[in-house]
C-alpha cells in the first residue's frame, strides 16, 4: 500500500509538471521546428481541393461575427471611408505584365460571384455570409502575372498599433481557385467598415485569418520571403501556420 | 505481487510496448494541447455554425474573479477550476481551462495548435504501424472481441466484483479486457480522429458528407471534445487496474514484454 501511495503521489506530482516541461520545450527553437513539420504534411495531404459547401440564403447569419482587428483607425482609411471609398483604388502590381489600378465602379463592372460559405476562425466558431465580388483569378487574368510568379500577397490598410500593417498571401493555385473571392459585399449590402470595407478576401477552404480585410494592394511575387519576419502573412509571423487549411 | 513458480509469458512485442508509451505520451499532449485550442473560443454547440441556441457546453468568466461553467442552461460557479483560472504566470485570468493543465502551460493558441497538429501524426502513425504489424503476426485476434465472448462478459465482471471464485476461461486477454481495447483502439481512437478531421476547412471542401454526417462543424468539435472525455475515463480505469491487478507484474510486462500468469 505504502508502494501504491509513493507511485500515485509521484504520478500527479509528475503530471503537475508538465506545464513548466511543455512550457519550456515551446520556447526550444528546435522543439519548435520539428512541431511545425507536420504543416508540410498537412498541406501536401489536404491541400486546396473540392470546394467549401454553399450553403442556402435562410442559413445566413445576419449579424456575422467580426473578426481579426478592429476597424483601422488611421487618418487615411477614414478619410476613405467618409468619402464612400469613390477615391478607392485597388492597386495590382508587382511580377505583372500590367498592374493596375481597380476602382470599385470598375470591379462592380466586372462579371460578379456570389458565395453562401461558412467563415471558420482559427479560435474555433464558425459564421455563415453571404459573399459577393470578384473571383481573384479574374483580377489577376486582368493584369497577367509573369512567369516567376508564385505568391499573391495582400496588403492591408490596418495595423496592429506597433506599426505592423496585417497582410497575407496565397500561392497562385490557391489563389486561383473558384471560391477565392475578392468580396466587396456581405449579406447583399457593401461591406462595412468592421467587416472590411471595401474589399476584403474570402478563401473559404482555409482559416479566418487568411480572409484579409481592408485590402490596399495586391502584390505579385516570386517570395514573400523579404517581407516582414517572412513567413507570408501577420499571424504567420506570431506562430500560426502559413497553410490555414487545418 | 505474483509468486514465482509459473514460467514467465513474453506477452508484449517491442513494438506493442514502444506504441503504448509512444501513445502515452501523444495522448497526454494532445489533451493539452485540446484544451489549449478549446480556451481559445470556450463553447461547444450542437450545430454546424457557431449558435448561441443550440449551447451544450460553456465555460467564461461574468466578471473578473468569477468562473462558470454553464451544461445544457444551468450554471454551475467553477471559480479556480474553470472560466477563472490560472494562466502559468503566478496569476489567475479569465481561462476556460487552467494553465496547469494547458499545452503549453500558458496561454497560446497558435503554440497549442502546433503541439496539436503535430502529435496527431504521431499518434495515427503509431496506431497505424501496430495495427499492420499486429494484423500480420496474427496477434490481433488475440484482443479482438468476438461474438462467443460475449456471454463471458458479465460472468468476466462477476469474478471482479468477487461474486464468483474463478475467471470464465479465456486466453491472453479477458473478455472485458478485449472490449475494452476493442472499443478504445477501433471505435472511440478512429472517433476522434474522423471528428478532429472534420474541423479542418481543407478536408471538409475534399469530404463535407463526414462533417454533415456529425451534424455539422461545431457539433463535430463537441463530439470531439466527447471522445476525449472517453478517452480519459479509459486511461482513469486502465490505470486504476493497473495499480490493482499486480502493478509490478503489469509494469514489467509493458516494458520488458515478460508477464507472469496467474
Amino acid at each position: 500500500m505504502m508502494k501504491r501511495r509513493l507511485f500515485i503521489a509521484t504520478t500527479i506530482s509528475s503530471l503537475a509538471g508538465c506545464g513548466p516541461i511543455t512550457a519550456a520545450l515551446s520556447q526550444n527553437q528546435g522543439v519548435q521546428r520539428v512541431l511545425a513539420s507536420a504543416e508540410g504534411l498537412n498541406h501536401a495531404l489536404i491541400g486546396t481541393r473540392g470546394l467549401a459547401r454553399e450553403y442556402r440564403d435562410r442559413d445566413v447569419d445576419r449579424n456575422f461575427r467580426v473578426n481579426g482587428f478592429a476597424t483601422p483607425s488611421d487618418a487615411r482609411y477614414l478619410d476613405l471611408a467618409r468619402g464612400n471609398f469613390d477615391a478607392y483604388r485597388l492597386v495590382v502590381d508587382g511580377s505583372v505584365e500590367r498592374p493596375q489600378a481597380f476602382s470599385l465602379a470598375r470591379l462592380a463592372a466586372m462579371s460578379g460571384q456570389t458565395q453562401i460559405t461558412r467563415h471558420d476562425c482559427v479560435e474555433g466558431w464558425s459564421a455563415i455570409g453571404k459573399w459577393s465580388g470578384v473571383p481573384l483569378a479574374a483580377v489577376l487574368d486582368a493584369v497577367t502575372p509573369r512567369p516567376d510568379a508564385r505568391y499573391i500577397v495582400f496588403r492591408c490598410m490596418d495595423n496592429d498599433g506597433a506599426g505592423n500593417l496585417y497582410y497575407e498571401s496565397l500561392d497562385m493555385h490557391q489563389a486561383r481557385h473558384p471560391q477565392a473571392l475578392l468580396a466587396t459585399h456581405l449579406n447583399d449590402a457593401p461591406l462595412d467598415p468592421a467587416h472590411g470595407a471595401p474589399v476584403r478576401l474570402r478563401v473559404p477552404t482555409q482559416l479566418g485569418y487568411k480572409s484579409a480585410k481592408w485590402i490596399a494592394r495586391i502584390e505579385v511575387v516570386g517570395t514573400f520571403a523579404n517581407i516582414y519576419a517572412g513567413r507570408g502573412g501577420y499571424w504567420e509571423d506570431q506562430g500560426y501556420e502559413w497553410y490555414a487549411g487545418i | 505481487m505474483s509468486d514465482a513458480g509459473r514460467p514467465l509469458l513474453y506477452r508484449y512485442a517491442l513494438l506493442t510496448r514502444a506504441s503504448h508509451w509512444v501513445w502515452l505520451v501523444a495522448f497526454f499532449v494532445l489533451v493539452g494541447s485540446g484544451l489549449q485550442i478549446f480556451n481559445a473560443s470556450p463553447n461547444l454547440d450542437a450545430s454546424d455554425k457557431s449558435d448561441p441556441a443550440r449551447r451544450v457546453l460553456a465555460i467564461g468568466s461574468p466578471s473578473d474573479g468569477v468562473g462558470t461553467t454553464t451544461l445544457f442552461g444551468r450554471t454551475f460557479v467553477t471559480t479556480g477550476w474553470l472560466g477563472w483560472t490560472g494562466d502559468g504566470m503566478g496569476s489567475r485570468g479569465p481561462h476556460a481551462f487552467g494553465a496547469s493543465i494547458t499545452i503549453p502551460g500558458y496561454q497560446d493558441l497558435s503554440g497549442g495548435r502546433r503541439w496539436h497538429l503535430f502529435f496527431a501524426w504521431v499518434g495515427a502513425i503509431c496506431w497505424l504501424a501496430w495495427l499492420i504489424s499486429s494484423a500480420i503476426k496474427g496477434s490481433l485476434r488475440e484482443m479482438m472481441l468476438r461474438r462467443d465472448d460475449l456471454p463471458k462478459l458479465w460472468p468476466m465482471q462477476a469474478y471482479y466484483l468477487k461474486l464468483r471464485k474463478t475467471p470464465p476461461p479465456h486466453g491472453i486477454y479477458n473478455p472485458l479486457q478485449k472490449a475494452a481495447y476493442t472499443a478504445v483502439l477501433f471505435v472511440i481512437a478512429p472517433f476522434v480522429v474522423l471528428t478532429g478531421l472534420a474541423l479542418s476547412p481543407g478536408i471538409d471542401a475534399i469530404a463535407n458528407p463526414l462533417t454533415v454526417l456529425l451534424g455539422g462543424r461545431q457539433f463535430a468539435r463537441f463530439w470531439h471534445f466527447a471522445g476525449m472525455l472517453l478517452l480519459l475515463g479509459f486511461f482513469a480505469i486502465h490505470v486504476f487496474q493497473v495499480l490493482t491487478q499486480g502493478f509490478i507484474n503489469q509494469m514489467r510486462s509493458m516494458i520488458t514484454g515478460w508477464y507472469q500468469p496467474e
